[in-house]
């Protein structure tokens, strides 16, 4: 399924700090299965945020998210993390992000105009976050085309399914 | 999107290895986005439930079809060999079907070690590629002049179908190392000294480019130390020039032909660094942060339960010949546990025949299988309150287990210090003992 970047989007923030890894975010090598790692995301640094998460919910983060192991926040998505905004993001969890077409955005200055508990609203056509209690705003990075390409394919495995059958003719079904 | 520079300017290495590879044919520039062709593609356990998942939710109802060139793709079981549950063992078994069913060539599934030690081990690559692998640590692969970087299980899937994959290419940060050659492995101290006084995000997305007096006098061992925490320093790539140390090295590996890659002399730098390894005070990462260092006199005196050295940043020849050097006649702390874990088969047996084994066992260490355990909650669990120094690669909240335990990053010397002493002690002392 495709994800739509250009969906507005709102929602209550989540605040953390620099440098999250990847460990916090997805603690599989102690929680194996997505029921347990639901139960157990983010807790290092917000033992409260498993139980308090709400689906449409805001993860807002500093410098650095996502840094360590290469290692997917779907489990972010599965909580109903509707967006992640972030002063920077670890390369890897940026490709995961988008090969997974998670929606992650890069807005500098983001954790200025925020404090945990506000609303934030996302618009990725016009290029900006934007507190709507204050009006504070601050722009956000937009993808080159490619990257769209991917989002909107729904992820690499999606965009390569296109690309495959487009060179290969189609997938046969399964056997 | 990238700045756009006269054709006549000068290449950095990533620049001139993501030119040579772009499938445009047009030189990259940093901050311009290329699909690239790849020489090889490093798979841990690439056909594990997920990876048969999302072939069949992008719709491969029966998995990959293929694999873009079986000689370019190296699967090494790393993780998880030996297998210390039964579900990893039937997760190695499918893994085994899909090699066979895929026709790869390159598959070690029956030897311990470490991926990323193997691929230098076996002469897996070469200079002057580019070569990815889904996990972080790829990035070591730079030691050899290789284009070495880690990629998501996601974009895997891409490069196992097409060979090819999407990159920004990086701006780059220079950092020219200087000093006497050093009397121990120093690859350790250097990274955590630059993460303490520029940050663990110093780098981010950017390529590394070691250069300076000091790196002919750098072993291969520490240059892939160097190498693979260039991801602790968040970057895409980190590379070494391949000058006689690297063919030296290659010569016994691999008899295929390479065309090494160096930086043009007018080549443009986001960033310039130099670490005069004289200076350099010690230092350790303090719980639980990369990039939270502390001088070592402001720790020294803390007791610690285990001590280890291992890992792709630290599990080589010159890591273990340290705390042998450092534990020869004498004995561990009473009640440390000291976990010794060679990060290969091969740099296992060199230990032997040196007889660091021998050593280490007398002196009361154990010596732990070979693979990325010793730098998991895989091998040696700590419980609460207990405390850690390692020579691995990360100190997070529960990387050893226990989210109540507290793990310090250290150079091997320093570690094998603290094992002999049964706290955290500046190895200054111990240095000038040996």
């Amino acid at each position: 399924m495709g994800f739509d970047l250009n969906s507005a989007i709102r929602g209550r923030v989540w605040k953390f700090g620099d440098s999250i890894e990847t460990d916090a975010i997805n603690p599989y090598y102690r929680y194996p299965t997505m029921a347990e790692l639901k139960l157990h995301t983010m807790e290092a640094y917000r033992p409260e945020f498993p139980q308090q998460v709400r689906p449409g919910d805001v993860l807002v983060a500093g410098r650095n998210f996502g840094c360590g192991s290469s290692r997917p926040g779907l489990v972010l998505r599965e909580v109903g993390i509707a967006a992640i905004v972030v002063e920077s993001v670890s390369r890897l969890f940026l490709r995961n992000n988008i090969a997974r077409a998670l929606p992650i955005f890069m807005a500098p200055g983001v954790t200025d105009i925020v404090d945990d508990g506000d609303s934030l609203q996302i618009d990725y056509q016009s290029a900006t976050v934007r507190n709507p209690a204050t009006g504070r705003h601050v722009a956000l990075r937009k993808f080159p085309p490619l990257i769209e390409q991917i989002f909107a394919a729904g992820g690499l495995p999606e965009f390569a399914f296109q690309r495959y059958q487009r060179e290969q003719g189609p997938v046969p079904p399964s056997r | 999107m990238g700045r756009r520079k006269a054709k006549t300017m000068g290449q950095t290495i990533a620049e001139k290895l993501l030119s040579r590879h772009n499938l445009a044919g047009t030189d990259a520039c940093a901050g311009d986005l290329v699909e690239a062709r790849i020489d090889g593609a490093m798979c841990h356990y690439h056909a594990d439930e997920p990876m048969i998942e999302m072939a069949a939710q992008a719709g491969f109802k029966d998995g990959l079809p293929r694999v873009w060139d079986p000689d370019r793709v190296f699967v090494l079981m790393d993780h998880h060999q030996p297998t210390l549950s039964q579900a990893l063992a039937d997760v190695n078994a499918r893994v085994r079907k899909e090699v066979e069913r895929l026709g790869i060539k390159c598959f070690h599934d029956s030897e311990p070690g470490i991926a990323h030690q193997m691929m230098a081990d076996y002469g897996l690559m070469r200079p002057g590629e580019l070569v990815v692998g889904n996990d972080s640590h790829c990035i070591s692969y730079g030691a050899l002049n290789v284009g070495g970087t880690g990629m998501t299980r996601a974009d895997m899937f891409y490069a196992l179908l097409f060979g090819e994959l999407w990159f920004q290419v990086p701006e780059s940060i220079k950092i020219t190392l200087t000093g006497h050659k050093p009397t121990y492995p120093i690859a350790k101290d250097i990274v955590l000294h630059l993460a303490g006084l520029y940050g663990e995000d110093v780098a981010a997305s950017m390529s590394i480019e070691y250069t300076g007096p000091l790196v002919p006098d750098l072993s291969i061992d520490s240059r892939m130390c160097l190498a693979a925490h260039g991801v602790e320093l968040g970057a895409k790539f980190a590379m070494f020039p391949a000058d006689a140390v690297t063919h030296d090295f290659l010569r016994t590996r691999t008899d295929r032909a390479f065309e090494s890659v160096a930086a043009d002399p007018d080549a443009t730098y986001a960033r310039e660094i130099t670490v005069d390894i004289d200076e350099m005070p010690f230092v350790v990462a303090a719980p639980h942060q990369f990039g939270n260092i502390v001088p070592i006199d402001q720790v020294a005196g803390t007791a610690i339960q285990q001590a280890q050295i291992g890992s792709c940043a630290n599990g080589r020849f010159e890591d273990i010949e340290i705390a042998a050097r450092v534990l020869r006649g004498r004995k561990v702390a009473r009640g440390v546990r000291f976990l010794i874990s060679p990060a290969s088969q091969s740099v296992y047996l060199q230990c032997l025949r040196a007889g660091l084994i021998e050593q280490l066992i007398e002196a009361g260490a154990q010596v732990i299988t070979p693979g990325c355990g010793i730098c998991q909650p895989r091998v040696g669990f700590l419980s609460d309150g207990e405390v850690c120094i390692t020579a691995t690669t990360r100190n997070f909240k529960g990387r050893k287990g226990s989210p109540n335990a507290e793990i310090y990053l250290g150079g091997p010397l320093t570690v094998a210090a603290a094992a002999l002493a049964g706290e955290i002690v500046n190895p200054k002392e111990v240095l000038r003992g040996l």
